[in-house]
């Protein structure tokens, strides 16, 4: 896989302006068709916004988090960084591909992990207030099928039924699958087990070649997918371990590090098979919620409140930090202890399917995250 | 199915061949609440006839101060083979290791054998049930513990109180390791104090105290705050013991066990309180005072296993678990009232599950693991390797955890805290579909199951709408197929 070398001066032609988020939602466009693919990973356990985008120009962060900041972070501009891992990343971030939104997250703040995972997935107004999940629902609103890259069927995809997961299997003694022998089960299931029998025997008869197990692999596995004329317009890759109350560490082979590793190798996988179909594609990560600003006792941290969200692909043709900066002083904190949310994360997602799924935004408002006031952030992002 | 069959199948996993069938259905499964076995396997597979079913040697089944003492040799030979100490470098040296010194393989056999061999379904059933309440996963050092705690934090207290099995649970190094308890300290402990002094590192860690509110116990409903979480952290404060070496140094199993009791007073991984990490005072949680030291926590945790959202919280889950996939308000009352009743009694709770399971007529769709323990009951099929047999290549037998792995779900991997869902909707997709078809397929292929579709179909009295579905088909192996994946044994609505 190709990576970037990069070094430090380079990163100083980063774009990264810092920018205001106001205003009401602007009307936006639709077309006919589909103008591009929209892919997320999830994050599960809570990504360390601090760690993974350090804002070292505050002057709280190394007096409070000294031992969870990598010292060789990239910069980004005169305020941000990037957390060493994501090499790959930051190459898209100096060739415009690529920004990060920065002090974000869904509309919850209790820090369970179970309840904030099903937010971002649901997006609905409260935990388990839905059975389907936003990307879904916006999915269904353009009639596109998705894909999610994982043994269980991921909420935030469910509510199209055209919806399908693909985890390749590697059983023993089990030979190809027999597309007659499975109708015939089909048939005899009521309708929610017969759709889903329906679904295997259609794939039995697609010749998917064996796809290694590893998220980057199968990143590139989903970015080829998408590239193809009728594939899927929509994947999602969930990575877990974020949860790190202990040991944490700061750097590339630190804990937390380790899992960012595997964010950069996930859309370096993306880019490679998504191809000339990168230039229509947009990538972004989700996470239930970032972590405390303090380290605790133990060299890690515990759940908190605002975290980051990266972005790439080639639909963005102009790279940013998008931010509007709470502060790391106590006082700027939520409730003392977390960095706070200035961004609600439901308009980024907005913004990506405006763009990737050519829905009018406030459309996306009112039906994808029930929320018609839901500030539109698509310029800040996309123009 | 008959009475018997469709109870099996919401309760256990199904009776073996040559288990005569109870008359009394309901009497049988409040019986095996009390049913005790060894744990049975076998020890290499065979097919004309098949291999006898025999305890478990004694020898795989080591006690706790044996698993963390094989875990310490373990780190210590990884890190000699890192220092690239001779003897130690070898891949043979490195597969000795993790024969001698690692039991996750082991005890995931163990736990497959004993489902499917086991003569206590309903007794594993409501096991699986408690082990998944309260996950503890792969995560760290962790591997020697988790049959421990599976075998005798869970099973070995089943007719127990609730709030004994909750104790023993939230102290049980499996638990206090994957939830990071371990590495915690009271902020205002002498380690602390101590730390600060040397400019050191050391520190509250609130993962355990979270979750023993939110999964085991009260769950979010009891709108506990973050002064809640962090007092149930401080009660937890010096529980447990980090796994492995102690030090960077290469100690002897002596200087180790020198070393705990120092710390804990004992050598005991499952009672152990470090009084230099523990928070001196009182702490609050959710209004109940606990006082410092050693047995606050028990009060903790006996507050809240009688905790009205705990009973309401947990009702739901074994209605869910096992009554049907949308209980009703009546199936939980009736089940949180015997909770109220018995005063937490495990045996009480379990009764009334069973009651509700066997009135409600509804379907309940199967976990991946239980339907495959099912599957191989009915038909004796041999897909298990034998405990002789673990580090044997065998071209037709998968690997156990890989048989778990592909199923997407084991006690054994790295999971989050929450566990498996009983809700049905989290199990449908085509990918696990797909996979019960080509496991019924590779059980049929390899595990040369001692009966036919049909002799299967007789013995439990299989409904019309399977029937006509098996019989549609031609070929014992399509058949075979098409019985595991009908929607009578995958626990789902006929069309």
């Amino acid at each position: 896989m190709p990576k970037l070398n990069l070094t430090r001066r380079e990163f100083l032609k980063v774009s990264g302006a810092s920018l205001f988020l106001a205003g009401l939602p602007l009307p936006g466009f639709t077309s006919d068709k589909p103008p591009g693919t929209i892919s997320v990973i999830m994050l599960e356990g809570g990504m360390d916004g601090l760690t993974a985008v350090p804002p070292f120009g505050d002057p709280n962060l190394l007096r409070m988090r000294r031992n969870l900041t990598s010292d060789n972070y990239l910069k980004l501009n005169s305020f941000f960084g990037l957390h060493p891992s994501f090499k790959y990343f930051a190459g898209l971030m100096a060739k415009n591909n690529a920004s990060v939104v920065h002090a974000t997250n869904f509309p919850y703040v209790l820090r369970s992990h179970f309840e904030g995972q099903n937010l971002m997935q649901g997006g609905g107004l409260s935990p388990f207030s839905e059975t389907t999940g936003w990307l879904g629902r916006a999915l269904d609103l353009a009639k596109v099928p998705g894909r999610s890259l994982s043994l269980d069927m991921p909420l935030v995809l469910r509510g199209m039924s055209d919806n399908d997961n693909f985890y390749p299997a590697s059983i023993k003694s089990s030979s190809d699958l027999m597309t007659q022998l499975i109708d015939t089960i089909s048939m005899a299931h009521s309708k929610e087990g017969s759709e889903i029998f329906a679904k295997v025997s259609k794939k039995s008869t697609q010749k998917d070649s064996i796809v290694p197990r590893n998220p980057a692999s199968l990143a590139k596995f989903a970015g080829k997918a998408m590239s193809q004329d009728g594939g899927p317009l929509s994947s999602v890759i969930k990575v877990d371990q974020f949860d790190t109350h202990a040991n944490q560490g700061s750097d590339e082979n630190g804990n937390h590090g380790t899992q960012l590793t595997l964010i950069d190798d996930i859309i370096a996988g993306y880019k490679e098979g998504l191809g000339d179909a990168w230039d229509r594609s947009i990538i972004l990560t989700l996470t239930e919620f970032g972590r405390t600003v303090l380290e605790n006792g133990t060299g890690g941290t515990e759940h908190g409140y605002g975290s980051a969200g990266l972005l790439a692909g080639g639909a963005i043709t102009k790279s940013r930090v998008i931010s509007q900066w709470p502060g790391l002083a106590k006082n700027e904190q939520f409730e003392k202890r977390d960095l706070m949310s200035t961004i609600d994360y439901r308009s980024v997602c907005a913004a990506c399917i405006e763009k990737s799924l050519g829905l009018d935004h406030d459309l996306i408002a009112s039906k994808v995250f029930y929320t018609p006031k839901l500030p539109r952030v698509y310029d800040q992002i996309f123009s | 199915m008959n009475e018997q069959f469709r109870v099996a199948h919401k309760l256990g996993l199904m009776f073996h061949h040559d288990t005569p069938l109870p008359e009394d259905v309901k009497a049988w499964a409040i019986s095996q609440l009390h049913a005790k076995s060894p744990a049975l396997g076998i020890k290499k597979v065979k097919h004309y006839p098949k291999a006898k079913v025999q305890e478990w040697p004694k020898s795989l089944q080591p006690d706790l101060k044996k698993r963390d003492d094989m875990f310490a040799v373990y780190k210590q030979n990884v890190r000699k083979q890192r220092m690239e100490l001779e003897g130690h470098t070898s891949e043979a040296a490195k597969r000795a290791n993790n024969r001698e010194n690692l039991m996750g393989e082991k005890d995931e056999m163990k736990f497959a054998h004993r489902n499917i061999y086991g003569k206590d379904q309903v007794r594993l059933r409501f096991t699986s049930f408690w082990a998944n309440h309260f996950t503890t996963g792969n995560i760290w050092d962790n591997q020697n513990h988790i049959g421990h705690a599976i075998d005798e934090a869970i099973l070995a207290n089943l007719n127990g109180s609730f709030s004994h099995m909750l104790y023993k649970m939230t102290t049980h190094p499996s638990m206090l390791v994957y939830l990071d308890n371990v590495w915690s300290s009271g902020p205002n402990s002498k380690n602390v104090i101590w730390a600060k002094e040397k400019g050191k590192q050391a520190g509250l860690n609130d993962n355990l105290g979270r979750e023993l509110l939110e999964l085991h116990t009260v769950s979010p409903s009891a709108k506990y705050s973050e002064t809640d979480i962090r007092n149930a952290a401080k009660v937890l404060a010096g529980w447990g013991i980090w796994p492995g070496n102690l030090s960077d140094g290469l100690m002897t199993l002596n200087e180790r066990n020198n070393k705990l009791i120092e710390m804990g007073e004992t050598t005991n991984s499952w009672d152990f309180f470090k009084k230099w990490h523990a928070e001196p005072g009182n702490k609050t949680v959710l209004g109940k005072v606990i006082p410092a030291g050693k047995g606050g926590l028990r009060n903790l945790t006996d507050f809240l296993a009688s905790h009205e959202n705990t009973i309401m919280f947990i009702s739901f889950k074994l209605a869910e678990h096992f009554v049907s996939d949308n209980p009703s308000k009546s199936d939980i009352d009736y089940i949180a009232n015997a909770w109220r009743l018995s005063n937490g009694g495990l045996d009480q709770i379990h009764s009334a599950v069973i009651e509700r399971a066997i009135s409600s007529k509804a379907p309940k769709f199967q976990w991946p693991m239980t339907w495959l323990f099912q599957v191989v009951r009915l038909s004796d099929a041999s897909f298990f390797k034998g405990w002789d047999q673990i580090e044997k290549y065998d071209e037709g037998l998968m690997e156990v955890r890989k048989i778990f792995e592909e199923l997407g779900q084991s006690f054994w991997h790295t999971r989050q805290p929450n566990g498996y869902s009983s809700a049905k909707s989290e199990w449908l997709s085509g990918e696990m579909f797909e996979r019960r078809i080509r496991f019924s397929d590779a059980i049929y292929t390899a595990g040369y199951p001692s009966f036919s579709p049909q002799e299967i179909m007789d013995r439990i009295g299989a409904n019309e709408a399977t029937r006509e579905l098996v019989n549609s088909l031609l070929g014992r192996k399509k058949q075979f197929i098409a019985l595991m994946c009908s929607p009578e044994l995958m626990g789902l609505e006929n069309a």
